[in-house]
């Protein structure tokens, strides 16, 4: 069988991969992705402790959905929100929207 | 299965061996296609790349007996989320993003900074003991899964619906056009 570290450092990868993204990322679509990536990390990790845990009522997965349920519920907020930039500034570069800043 | 075990133990092979071998190779393949989502230029590529990277965290869930969080991963991420990701791109400019001044800096103190709490977490999950072998009981089944959805976690699961709700009237008002 696969040991449950593994798993831990399949996602500790996947997030600081994710983190690199969200730093470096100028387009803002691709932060969008990126935290796609973070929070697929964070299931992994909550899936694995609840397999290993041997918790019998699923409350890993069920923690697991809700994740997805609000990563679909943000990634819809947060590509309107670029649509919306883009109609008004003509750009997602995020170093060149700085209409609220100084 | 039986069949192609016994021809595979014949050669040599354990099952165990073809278990390690393929979720080592998708693991592998999933934190290339990861890098690819952060490393790669065009965000069209890194929009599939995208999808080839949660098809692989979907057979990741596989080895962790969790066959319906597979099949929503599938039908959630690969067939919502990144269709609308690449909707979004198409929509908008600016697909193919340059360098801009000074960033040489910023990837390689970002680099620094994401392979350091890589190695604090490394460091952490390696030092810690845990249990390598999971408990034999059965797995979770999708009807104690629902139970528990509709009895323990009702009402995480209304507010869920509620947010659901939220994010589709805000995402209707605040993509609509304005009238000019």
């Amino acid at each position: 069988m696969i040991p449950q570290s593994h798993f831990l450092l399949l996602g500790a990868a996947l997030f600081s991969i994710g983190l690199f993204g969200v730093f470096t990322r100028r387009n803002a679509i691709g932060i969008l992705m990126s935290i796609e990536l973070i929070l697929n990390a964070a299931n992994i990790n909550l899936i694995t402790f609840s397999k290993f845990s041997g918790s019998t009522d699923g409350s890993g997965q069920i923690f697991a959905l809700f994740v997805i349920a609000i990563a679909a519920a943000s990634a819809v907020v947060g590509l309107c929100l670029v649509i919306s930039i883009y109609r008004n500034s003509k750009t997602i570069l995020v170093n060149k929207i700085n209409l609220m800043k100084w | 299965m039986s069949g192609l075990a016994q021809l595979l133990s014949s050669h040599g092979i354990s099952h165990d061996f073809i278990i390690k071998a393929t979720f080592y190779s998708i693991a592998g393949l999933t934190l290339l296609f990861a890098l690819l989502v952060v490393l790669s230029r065009n965000i069209f590529h890194v929009a599939i790349y995208l999808a080839m990277a949660l098809i692989g965290i979907a057979c990741v869930y596989l080895y962790l007996d969790t066959e319906f969080l597979a099949i929503v991963q599938v039908l959630i991420y690969v067939g919502a989320i990144v269709t609308l990701f690449i909707f979004t791109v198409m929509l908008t400019a600016d697909i193919d993003t340059g360098p801009m001044r000074g960033m040489i800096r910023r990837v390689s103190v970002s680099a620094l900074v994401s392979l350091a709490i890589f190695f604090i977490l490394t460091n952490v999950i390696t030092m810690t003991a845990w249990k390598d072998v999971p408990p034999a009981e059965a797995p979770v089944s999708l009807a104690q899964l629902g139970k528990s959805l509709m009895t323990d976690y009702a009402l995480p699961f209304e507010v869920i619906s509620l947010i659901s709700l939220a994010a589709l009237i805000g995402a209707i008002v605040i993509g609509k056009a304005e009238k000019r």
